[in-house]
């Protein structure tokens, strides 16, 4: 029987990709079709989901349709454009290369050779489909003939992070709690997230604090936050959390006041849906994705001084109306999202271009 | 989809709030690991490979694969046929010959500075504390009184140009320079000690005074003060930090060391800063001999020992 088959270099179990392939792989199947995931780098918390691609040679049916998972360089890349069989491209976005260059030149290295294959997939997909009309217009200028968007199905289920907070009930002036969700990766730029709160802790909440929940993805970026927030004088209010389960995750939401978001470059931000989902306050630097996904049910910043950061969240924590405001457009912002029918759009999509077998 | 008005803009911050926002910026910009071995090296060694064929850094006989003649693998005959494609024919053994021995050096030299670099990055691990914003560890010390003599010693001495006061605290020493009408810089190690500063729109930069002072260009500085870091830094880093004072300062510049004196019982470090950072306090002779040994002249005491807060200054000059 033919199927559908999704291609990802890795698959982490709490990561954005990983869990967002495996809900559409379980999506495929719920539906009938016979779908796997094919890996080039078994994890040993995901080794029961997945498969090595090498795999794939001798249990190709006629009338597969390959889904390539791409956010990442991958040998993968032209091993499936020299692939027979009907390819889609789900594109994630591929972080320019300059944010990483001065942390790690070899994964920026990589980041370059991800958009050379990115070209090297146009002529060979029947369907590329993006996360965010944002991502969207990378797949049109890089020559894809037939684009869609469909929102990725990664966000963590509401029902595990909590019952919807009180938006308007607590005042948190004093002692806000922070929040800071995704990667520790230099495009999500949490140094300006820092700087912010050491500026909020001089002049509107001296202890405010921030916490960090993600895992670290360049050990030498890492590292300099750490010592900048030394350097602060902020060893005591912020703490880093690291990887963390779900279960952790979903903690970390029900306890903040606010998710801030100063990323420089995101091709959606699921931590934003997250954060809508249960009606946390939302402060986001406007670039890349964010406008669209955040749309009127969050704050933007169009500047990520400091000084601008630190006043907008201490009047957003001061302001619980607006709060109230922005958690009801929240609720409204994931339906118009259709991030619950996501998964079965995604489906329809890749149906279309299915050659019976 | 807009971004929200109701915040302020970026153009109402005042001066000084401008430039505490620039220098926090700046005090993460300088974390950067530029050009450290693992990224830097290895990324060349990357490059290097996908133009030309696999070499694994550090591999028994690796740069063999690029010397034609002694290629055992596929390397090897990939450079030569990326060669013969530039060439545009099979023949001209010669230059194809001069083209890999010199891909060869090329690889070879990375290996080397790979190597020279990962000892120096370890050497220079066993000498540094591992430990992160060491300097809150010793309060900064405003200098009260201090400030007028020291202003005044400095003002009257500096052959012209910027001063530079290293551990500046909240600036009061760097407003008595500019109010006597001379541009004066700082550093501070403390990022909240430096916000204030910034924002009474002192020039500070957020690092240590050795970081500070090796970004300057030799010679530039009219004068130079002291304070705060000499006392908590191993006798190591005091000598590097004399060495960039001396590089730094014009021609017969001053330089002021206000330190605190060892068997002063009312300014011990406390426990946690003495176990984990082993400052060097140092004697007012002490001083004196290793300003001499730096090649300052004209060392001689300013102020204190027997002052209230148990600290002194000694005064010297670059050489004119």
């Amino acid at each position: 029987m033919s199927g559908i088959h999704h291609f990802v270099p890795v698959v982490h179990r709490g990561d954005a990709v990983g869990r967002h392939t495996l809900r559409l792989r379980d999506a495929a199947r719920a539906r009938g079709f016979s779908s796997s995931i094919y890996v080039d780098t078994m994890e040993p918390d995901t080794a029961d989901e997945t498969l090595p691609v090498a795999d794939y040679v001798t249990q190709a049916q006629r009338g597969d349709v390959l889904v390539y998972q791409f956010a990442t360089a991958s040998y993968m890349a032209p091993w499936l454009a020299a692939r027979p069989e009907t390819l889609v491209v789900n594109y994630h976005n591929i972080t320019p290369p300059s944010l990483w260059a001065a942390w790690d030149n070899h994964v920026a290295l990589g980041q370059v050779r991800a958009q050379r294959e990115l070209t090297l997939l146009v002529p060979r997909a029947s369907l590329a489909l993006a996360d965010s009309v944002y991502n969207q217009g990378h797949l049109d200028e890089a020559g894809f003939v037939r684009t869609d968007v469909v929102p990725p199905s990664a966000a963590l289920d509401p029902a595990l992070i909590g019952a919807d907070r009180d938006a308007s009930g607590r005042a948190p002036l004093d002692g806000a709690r922070w929040l800071s969700v995704g990667r520790v990766a230099p495009n999500k730029a949490i140094e300006d997230t820092i700087a912010a709160l050491m500026v909020t802790r001089a002049h509107h909440d001296p202890e405010a604090t921030l916490l960090v929940v993600g895992k670290p993805a360049a050990a030498s970026y890492d590292a300099a936050l750490h010592r900048y927030v030394a350097d602060l004088g902020l060893s005591d209010a912020v703490t880093f959390a690291g990887h963390a389960s779900d279960a952790t995750v979903a903690a970390a939401y029900a306890a903040a006041d606010v998710l801030v978001v100063t990323s420089e470059h995101e091709g959606f931000c699921v931590p934003v849906t997250e954060a809508m989902a249960i009606g946390l306050p939302v402060v986001a630097f406007a670039q890349g994705a964010l406008p669209e996904v955040l749309g009127n049910a969050g704050v933007m910043v169009d500047s990520k001084d400091p000084y601008v950061l630190a006043s907008t969240v201490a009047a957003l924590l001061a302001d619980g109306p607006k709060r109230e405001r922005l958690a009801q457009a929240g609720r409204d912002r994931l339906s118009a999202l259709g991030l619950a029918q996501a998964a079965d759009r995604f489906i329809e999509l890749v149906q279309t271009v299915m050659v019976p077998s | 989809m807009g971004v929200s008005d109701d915040h302020p803009s970026a153009d109402e911050l005042s001066a000084g709030q401008a430039a505490a926002a620039d220098a926090l910026a700046d005090a993460f910009d300088r974390l950067a690991p530029q050009g450290s071995d693992p990224w830097n090296f290895l990324a060349a060694f990357t490059h290097l490979g996908n133009r030309f064929g696999p070499y694994q850094p550090g591999g028994p006989g690796s740069s063999d694969l690029l010397i034609p003649g002694e290629a055992t693998a596929t390397g090897g005959s990939r450079l030569r046929r990326i060669r013969q494609r530039i060439d545009g024919s099979g023949s001209g053994a010669d230059e194809t010959n001069e083209f890999d021995q010199a891909m060869a050096h090329v690889v070879e030299a990375f290996r080397f500075l790979s190597a020279r670099v990962r000892t120096l990055e370890e050497r220079l691990a066993r000498q540094d504390a591992p430990l992160h914003g060491p300097a809150w560890l010793i309060p900064a010390q405003e200098l009260g009184d201090w400030v007028s003599s020291v202003a005044g010693h400095v003002l009257a001495t500096t052959p012209g140009g910027e001063i530079w006061h290293a551990d500046c605290g909240e600036g009061a020493l760097l407003g008595a320079f500019e109010e006597g009408g001379v541009m004066a810089r700082g550093n501070e190690p403390r990022g909240a000690v430096a916000l204030r500063a910034l924002e009474e729109g002192r020039h500070v930069v957020m690092a240590e005074a050795i970081e500070a002072l090796s970004a300057r260009p030799a010679a530039s500085l009219g004068g130079l003060v002291l304070s705060g870091v000499v006392d908590r830094l191993p006798l190591h880093g005091l000598i590097n930090l004399l060495g960039q004072a001396r590089r730094t300062l014009a021609l017969g510049a001053p330089l002021v060391v206000l330190a605190t004196d060892p068997d002063s019982a009312s300014h011990q470090p406390s426990t946690v800063a003495r176990e984990l950072l082993q400052p060097h306090s140092l004697h007012e002779a002490t001083w004196e001999v290793l300003l001499d040994r730096a090649g300052f002249v004209a060392v001689a005491p300013l102020l204190g020992p027997h002052d209230e807060h148990s600290r002194f200054a000694v005064v010297a000059s670059t050489p004119t």
